[in-house]
């Protein structure tokens, strides 16, 4: 992408936007003026004004408390996925790669398999089976988007296998583990970085978009695409109601992009910016 | 924002743009359309237009407009002759003989005979057709037992064509509403040879030959019904040409395109209904579904009827139509208005001091030691603001803090067959519109009475009112089941009754919609 | 050996290969959906109102689910095997593969012109953005590209609804018709997927740019005409073209959302409604062919990329 300073502060905005949306999920309960799920029949659908400052929806719920919610719920969805994922990716991976051969042919002809199938479908499928809950949800996008980051790995190992000084450490007598864990792993900690920021804004799109459709978080879990959702019913008289939960969503997104294409460019030097995602839809 | 119309013109300007798209469209490019066509929404799929199987109103919408029954219902809902001229009951009321017309064909030109109505019937009984409303007709002799199983014999089942034009039918118990029964499309008659060549796609378009109003011109699934009209209809071809139907199913989105032309009739969503009200488009009508609470009357506080009756008689029910805005009727009593036995003298309306002095004789008083329970709902906005509203009214003028909860519709309702919470939401649509219907609901043996409660008298006097023929004699004993269901025992609080409100085009003319919440479109004509 | 053959031979095996490997992949993603189906709690026949024991018992004898499992699974892989893939719980009289049959040109002539869009839009704006690397067009170019790639479809498909549809009028919010309604979806399903092919084709066009080759070409003087047709299209946009295969793919599978929006009678919205109602015969059926279309999408990358880049031509790690 582009050089040096302006690159640098899109990243450090994004960063920071981040962080605020961060601290707000973490501080959700002091920061909403109001509890996510309170509703007020003698106000409903209001527009933002003194009272609610986004405004509320048509259960008269103030939409500013639920967005805070809202972003705790995006927000631990996406982390504990992400990391999740690359966790079992890491493993498969690494078992793939390392012990190579007739494993690692049948290993990665198993992802084909889910590689079959469109990402979302998956989702779906899996949480019809594990409940609409946060956890089936975190479960569900777990399962599906460890399998990037298992190719990945499988690649790096490959890669670095045969680099002179894994030789020398097998030559020195280091167990399996020993160099999986000191030599392999550090060296690829850069792309697994790249790879987990961009699993987070997956998560959190496929989410939204399955809960706008609504077969995604059941309510009453404040979700931003329920919220949506719940606009789109109302967009023709009160569009706030779905704009309001729309810009979060995309906010979040664009900054997580933008981070992650400034982590690919500092710390994957080796690829084209465009390398460090999957196409996602 | 008022509706804005016909941008036909702007629009024009950009086809030339969208050329470049048309490479690989299929479908009409907006030919000139036939001279009279009604176009509206509907908000789902019809399921089926086998009416055996169809269950829900959509497919039953479609298929009501395709097809006459024996009988059809007027505007106050009773049950006129349609293809039957004339029926008689023998003087034990086990045997109706409905006679038919001759007149009346098949789109494919052979006329509808007693014959084709007995097929339809023992193929809705027919263990191996599974049909969900087989139930309609459990009241005829041995079709429980053939529909269950027990009975392989088709030939026993109490129906039978004596010849083309008679039709006769043996009940197992007197049914004076049994009429109203022979008006729904479960009970419409079919054509063997059309089934048993065609399998289960005897429905399709080009092959359902029906004897209605209209015909079934085309179906693209999940997308559009296209019905046209059916020139040797018996009682006349229709005055429009053509119907169609969208499965749309957001409301808002079946606003914008009434408002940009593009439908004609519309069901409005509550949130809209501000907007509209006084417009001249806008139109309500009362529809037959009650919503109530029931208790579970097994469990504690909920087991004494004092506290049962607290609770309905500290309802002000006037607090809803301002909350809901759709036009809901608040009731005490349950057979809604509209229907036959409509009674508003019956049940408990809202009385704060003797709510308290019914609760303190419970032996709480101001709600002092009153158990923790909650209230449950299926999810749902008007679920959400009405369980609030009681909560808080309850609080008011009872003192006591009620929970509420909400679930999924079919979780819930896994949670009230197997074990009803303490206090429960639900609603009753009308099957037929014969309080039978309703008040069938909550005797013993009823699948859908939750409350499990149970009164030998109510039971009795629904058995006999089934039966009862004479209207003021029948009126009385659902008076007296009244009394017991809402006032005396009171299993359940009726709340409100429905309605349903739509933006119809001034151009429409002549369009009935009734409480049974069915188009009947074969009146309409556009000017 | 003469030179087609060499050219073709490992092509062939490549084909037969993935050809063979398909078959399994297909049969594990039937019964993978299959067996998901059976763990998932709640049935499609929980109704409103309670039902007669005896009529549930009449409703699961005419499906079989009173069969035990295994024997439920045989009959439909035997089904899958003849092409039938059973029928439907929530539409009574059809099949599934009927419905899927009705419903799958639509998804594809949907994707189809979204993938006219993505094409136009992507590689257009790509290589505008590439002309002159770093200027004014090409942070635009990329901050659009960033911004759409980061847009949920959702929210692209409702402003485009409420400004064009709901605003303007210049097109229908809902319906499929004609030419005129085909315009919003298309555009909302091919905004992500355009924003990713011209970042793609940007940074393919700035590599090759950078190459020694090029470089020299500039030197010796060639018109920008030819350096462009000659090297930089020429060598940027194999990459680029390998993409697309996946690209229609995701285009034609995840059309649901747009489907939904924009009540568009394709694949993705019987999906959805087949999902609420816990139709499973037709969230199975769905999904087969969804796994068929990304399996056939996915050869056809590995032959084209096979032919387009003759390094790539056996044995070397598949292009995703």
């Amino acid at each position: 992408m582009g050089t040096g300073g302006k690159h640098h502060r899109l990243a450090l905005i994004s960063g920071v936007v981040l962080g605020v949306i961060g601290l707000a999920a973490a501080a959700a309960p002091w920061l909403a003026p109001y509890p996510f799920d309170a509703q007020d029949p003698g106000r409903l659908l209001q527009s933002p004004g003194v009272d609610h400052w986004l405004g509320t929806d048509r259960l008269g719920r103030d939409l500013l408390s639920r967005l805070i919610y809202g972003a705790r719920v995006s927000m631990t969805l996406g982390v504990s996925s992400a990391v999740i994922a690359t966790l079992l990716g890491i493993a498969y991976g690494l078992a793939s790669g390392y012990l190579g051969g007739r494993t690692d042919n049948l290993l990665m002809r198993l992802l084909d398999v889910i590689y079959a199938l469109p990402d979302l479908l998956l989702i779906i499928l899996l949480t019809i089976v594990l409940g609409r809950g946060l956890t089936g949800m975190i479960a569900a996008l777990s399962l599906v988007s460890w399998v990037t980051v298992a190719r990945l790995v499988r690649g790096e190992v490959l890669r670095l296998k045969s680099a002179d000084y894994l030789d020398a450490a097998r030559a020195l007598g280091a167990g399996h583990l020993r160099i999986v864990l000191v030599h392999l792993l550090p060296m690829m900690l850069g792309p697994l970085l790249v790879t987990l920021s961009f699993r987070i804004p997956a998560a959190i799109l496929a989410e939204s978009t399955l809960s706008f459709v609504g077969i995604g978080l059941a309510p009453p879990t404040p979700s931003w695409g329920g919220m949506a959702n719940d606009g789109w019913a109302a967009l023709r008289f009160y569009p706030h109601v779905i704009i309001v939960p729309s810009v979060a969503i995309a906010v979040t997104i664009l900054t997580f992009n933008i981070l992650g294409d400034y982590l690919n460019d500092r710390l994957n030097p080796r690829r084209a910016s465009i390398a460090g995602r999957e196409s996602s839809a | 924002m008022l509706p804005r119309m016909h941008e036909t013109v702007r629009r024009a300007g950009w086809r030339g743009v969208l050329g470049l798209l048309v490479f690989c469209v299929s479908g009409a490019v907006a030919a000139a359309p036939p001279p009279a066509v009604l176009r509206l929404s509907i908000a789902s799929e019809p399921p089926t237009l086998d009416w055996s199987l169809a269950t829900d109103n959509v497919s039953i919408t479609v298929i009501e407009n395709l097809m006459e029954g024996l009988t059809a219902f007027d505007d106050q809902l009773r049950p006129m002759p349609a293809v039957a001229s004339r029926w008689d009951v023998s003087p034990d009321g086990l045997t109706y003989t409905f006679h038919l017309r001759d007149d009346v064909r098949w789109t494919d030109g052979r006329p509808v005979t007693a014959r084709d109505f007995e097929y339809g019937w023992k193929r809705l009984l027919n263990p191996a057709t599974g049909a969900e409303y087989a139930y309609f007709l459990y009241d005829l002799v041995n079709a429980y037992e053939y529909n269950s199983g027990r009975l392989t014999d088709a030939s026993q089942v109490g129906v039978t064509a004596v010849d083309d034009t008679t039709l006769r039918v043996q009940l197992k118990k007197p049914i004076v509403y049994f009429p109203s029964i022979t008006a729904f499309v479960v009970t419409f008659p079919q054509r063997r040879d059309l089934i048993e060549r065609y399998g289960r796609r005897w429905t399709d378009p080009g092959r359902l030959v029906t004897n209605g109003p209209f015909t079934l011109a085309d179906w693209r699934h999940e997308y559009k019904v296209v019905l046209r009209a059916n020139p040797a209809y018996a009682w006349g071809r229709p005055s429009i040409d053509e119907v169609r139907m969208y499965v749309i199913n957001d409301r808002s989105t079946a606003l914008t395109l009434y408002e940009t032309g593009d439908l004609d009739l519309v069901p409005l969503p509550p949130e809209a209904i501000p907007f509209y009200e006084r417009s001249p488009e806008f139109v309500r009508v009362p529809i037959l579904r009650g919503y109530y609470y029931g208790f579970n009357v097994t469990t504690p506080p909920f087991d004494d009827p004092r506290v049962r009756q607290a609770f309905a008689l500290a309802i002000d029910k006037s607090e809803f139509p301002a909350l809901l805005k759709g036009g809901e009727l608040p009731t005490n009593s349950w057979i809604p208005a509209g229907m036959f036995a409509y009674n508003p003298a019956v049940g408990l309306a809202y009385d704060p001091a003797a709510a308290r002095a019914r609760l303190a004789e419970a032996g709480y008083p101001a709600g002092r030691g009153f158990p923790a329970v909650t209230a449950a709902y299926n999810t749902d906005p008007v679920n959400t603001v009405i369980a609030e509203n009681l909560q808080a009214q309850w609080k008011r003028t009872l003192g006591v803090a009620i929970a509420i909860d909400n679930q999924e519709w079919k979780v819930y309702l896994k949670r009230l067959q197997t074990q009803p919470p303490p206090l429960y939401r639900l609603g009753w649509g009308a099957d037929y519109p014969d309080p039978d219907n309703f008040m069938a609901l909550f005797t013993s043996q009823s699948g859908n009475n939750h409350s499990r409660w149970s009164n030998a008298g109510y039971d009795a006097l629904i058995a006999r009112a089934a039966s009862t023929g004479d209207p003021a004699q029948r009126q009385r004993l659902y008076d007296d089941a009244q009394r017991i269901l809402t006032e005396q025992d009171v299993p359940i609080i009726p709340l409100f009754v429905a309605s349903q409100n739509y933006l119809i085009k001034p151009s429409l003319h002549g369009l009935r919609l009734n409480a049974m919440e069915l188009l009947t479109l074969k009146e309409v004509s556009i000017r | 050996m003469s030179g087609p053959m060499n050219r073709l031979a490992p092509a062939v095996v490549l084909m037969i290969d993935r050809l063979v490997w398909s078959l399994p992949v297909l049969w594990l993603v039937a019964t993978m959906t299959f067996v998901l189906m059976h763990l998932a709690p709640g049935g499609p026949f929980d109704k409103d109102k309670t039902l007669p024991p005896e009529i549930t018992a009449n409703i699961e004898a005419k499906y079989h689910l009173d069969e035990p499992v295994a024997r439920q699974y045989a009959r439909y892989l035997g089904q899958l095997v003849r092409g039938d893939l059973g029928p439907s719980y929530k539409y009574a009289d059809r099949d599934v593969g009927e419905i899927i049959a009705e419903a799958f040109p639509v998804s594809i002539q949907l994707g189809a012109a979204a993938f006219a869009l993505t094409v136009l839009l992507g590689v257009g704006g790509g290589m505008l953005a590439a002309w002159r690397p770093g200027s004014w067009i090409d942070r635009g170019a990329l901050l659009s590209a960033t911004l759409g790639f980061s847009l949920p479809s959702f929210v692209v498909g409702v402003l485009l609804i409420l400004v064009l549809a709901h605003q303007a009028h210049w097109f229908p919010p809902a319906l499929w018709e004609g030419p005129r309604y085909i315009v919003l979806p298309a555009l909302t399903l091919a905004l992500g997927p355009a924003a990713y092919v011209a970042r793609l084709t940007r940074a393919s066009l700035i590599d090759v740019a950078a190459q020694e080759y090029v470089r020299v070409g500039r030197a010796k003087g060639l018109p920008p005409g030819v350096i462009w047709l000659s090297y930089l299209l020429k060598a940027g946009l194999p990459p680029v073209v390998t993409i697309l295969g996946p690209m229609l793919a995701v285009l034609v599978t995840g059309s649901f959302v747009v489907e939904y929006l924009f009540s568009i009678p394709g694949m993705g919205r019987f999906f959805i409604t087949a999902v609420t109602n816990r139709d499973y015969p037709l969230i199975m059926g769905v999904t087969l062919v969804y796994a068929v279309v990304i399996v056939a999408a996915n050869l056809i990358v590995d032959l084209l990329y096979g032919w387009l880049d003759p390094r790539m031509r056996v044995g070397s790690e598949r292009g995703r």
